[in-house]
């Protein structure tokens, strides 16, 4: 199962979708409840519950908690997520009883538009009622985003991406700053967490909820990151370099993912 | 359930004793669906029911309002058809293969027609379905809140959603309405003729769904006794007295899957998203897989002529009986 002699090297080898998972597996902590999407979410779910976080459980939108799938699923209806769960049901239990219910820790959503209180859209770019591009919709990610106590975001690190503002509102971050959440009755202190982008990890300053650069990729520096975010980038007094998957790390993703097939993102642009 | 010898004394009673719910996909449509109506089709990858799907498209029936909770390639399908008017939606992808072809057509350039949209979440819309199933007018929901989904009406207009002021706590509170379409169309792996359904696996929204709507089509991979249903009561999602017609369709839910008969078939996903990259190509995928395909039957043999036997028998799942199940005392 584990990758042969790649792991004997000084050096892990590794990829950038995968640096990017084991960013979003360190975000999970041990007996967690977490909604899991495919690819980024899965994997990194998956490095957590194979390293430090072994009690964590996931469980996807479409009605699986604890499944037992034998390759990756590749959607959170796949049939491999069928035989070997510990509960099926539909999205009643796990958006309504679970996450509604306020058990759900943490969440994974990614977006074609993230801005910098954590919004992300998923509906349309361009005017709503005639749109340049008419995306899938909410899904279940607005839900998640509105009522997992934590919310991990995967996005591509481009000006185009990543937006001072959304075109519009699908999955809640911050909206409008501090206070907003709240407001609408949200649980305090729920929301993003963390932006984990092919560049670098942002995270949410306490007070402004506007993200912020916490560490920048081996590969890049400060500088390019900030002169990929459209907007005017802060970066943190502790602002360092990510660290990169360790061998406990590498380890779980060849166990979890022993065909790479999360190389797929690669061709996507997380390089 | 039959009481042989007992006179029927109005024609629902002769109906229920004497007409089988048993039918072709066909008959099953044209019976219960008119131009018009707002049908709820479960599935999610898992049991979509392409069959009843494929025979909408066929007859032609047209300015449906359609909703179910993730809607995938069947969705699409439908409204690059033309059958769609409405859809009270969250989410419409080809999954693996992006977005749906025909859905961004309609939406960006009105092809075949503008489609309205009522857009909620795969929170709030099971919610309406379950609210819906329980004859209540509306449901709290927690979501939605602090998004544009609240800027944005269509179709249902104000009535998309209110807020008020919780009755217990004063806290701001929204409500969603019920839905009850007018006919509920499921697949699921068995059913006995007189419809107890029942299914296994990922289940989305079908239950609430289905138990939502007025009436409900049962298509199913096997039709078996009502002595078999009894052996695990517990499976059984929509119960006889809601479903008007059963119909046994082996390999219904293709190119979704069914959980226990047949898997997701990805290649067959991405062939229908290379044809509905055109608007030539999505016509010829419906001529050659709806209008030139009589029925079910006739699709998989086209199926198996076009892509071969082992294709097909690829697809056909592997048995692993689960542990028998007693409901004795």
């Amino acid at each position: 199962m584990e990758g042969g002699s790649a792991m004997k090297n000084q050096t892990p080898d590794y990829i950038k979708p995968e640096l990017m998972a084991c960013c979003g597996a360190r975000e999970i902590m041990d007996n967690n409840l977490v909604i899991v999407g495919t690819g980024f979410p899965a994997m990194a779910a998956n490095i957590a519950k194979h390293s430090h976080a072994p009690g964590a459980m996931l469980m996807q939108e479409s009605g699986v908690y604890d499944a037992r799938p034998r390759r990756p699923a590749l959607s959170v209806g796949d049939p491999c997520l069928n035989p070997g769960a510990a509960m099926i049901g539909g999205l009643i239990e796990i958006m309504g009883m679970f996450l509604q219910g306020g058990w759900i820790n943490v969440g994974f959503l990614s977006g074609s538009q993230v801005d910098k209180f954590g919004n992300i859209n998923t509906t349309a770019i361009g005017d709503y009622n005639s749109p340049k591009s008419r995306l899938p919709g909410s899904g279940g990610a607005s839900p998640i985003g509105a009522l997992a106590k934590k919310t991990i975001i995967v996005a591509l690190h481009d000006t185009r991406r990543l937006t001072e503002k959304v075109d519009f509102i699908t999955t809640p971050g911050y909206i409008s700053g501090p206070g907003e959440r709240e407001k609408w009755g949200l649980e305090p202190g729920s929301g993003p967490g963390v932006i984990i982008t092919n560049k670098a990890v942002l995270r949410f300053d306490k007070e402004t909820k506007e993200a912020y650069l916490a560490s920048y990729h081996p590969g890049t520096t400060v500088e390019e990151v900030v002169a990929l975010t459209p907007w005017k980038l802060k970066v943190a007094a502790d602002v360092h370099e990510t660290v990169p998957p360790t061998e406990e790390e590498i380890k779980a993703m060849r166990i979890t993912d022993p065909f790479r097939m999360i190389k797929i993102y690669e061709n996507r642009g997380y390089v | 359930m039959r009481e042989p010898g007992r006179l029927c004394t109005d024609f629902t009673e002769f109906w229920r004793v004497f007409m089988s719910k048993v039918m072709p996909m066909k008959d099953a449509i044209k019976n219960n669906i008119k131009d018009g109506d707002f049908v709820y089709i479960g599935g999610y990858i898992c049991r979509p029911p392409f069959s009843a799907v494929h025979e909408i498209i066929r007859q032609g029936i047209k300015d449906l309002t359609v909703t179910r909770s993730n809607a995938a390639d069947d969705f699409d399908m439908l409204i690059g058809a033309g059958c769609v008017r409405r859809f009270v939606s969250t989410f419409l992808s080809l999954g693996l293969y992006g977005l749906g072809r025909c859905y961004r057509r309609s939406l960006e350039k009105g092809i075949p027609h503008k489609i309205e949209v009522e857009e909620y979440t795969n929170l709030s819309l099971p919610m309406m379905l379950l609210a819906g199933s329980m004859g209540m007018p509306f449901i709290p929901v927690k979501d939605m809140v602090g998004t544009d989904l609240l800027n944005v009406k269509s179709f249902m207009g104000d009535n998309k959603y209110k807020i008020i002021e919780s009755p217990f706590d004063g806290r701001p509170t929204l409500l969603v309405p019920a839905l009850n379409p007018d006919i509920g169309i499921i697949h699921v792996q068995q059913s006995d003729e007189e419809g107890n359904a029942q299914m296994w696996g990922i289940g989305g929204d079908c239950q609430y769904g289905a138990n939502a709507s007025k009436k409900v089509i049962v298509s199913c991979e096997r039709i078996v006794s009502r002595d078999t249903i009894g052996m695990d009561p517990s499976r059984t999602i929509v119960p006889s007295f809601k479903v008007v017609a059963v119909v046994e369709e082996p390999f219904g839910s293709h190119p979704g899957y069914t959980p226990g008969f047949y898997d997701v078939d990805f290649a067959m996903g991405k062939f229908y998203q290379l044809a509905s990259d055109t608007e030539d190509g999505f016509r010829d995928f419906l001529k050659e897989w709806v209008y030139d395909t009589a029925d079910r039957a006739d699709y998989i043999k086209h199926y198996i002529e076009r892509f071969g036997y082992s294709q097909f028998k690829n697809l056909q799942a592997d048995f692993s009986y689960s542990y028998p199940v007693s409901y004795e005392y």
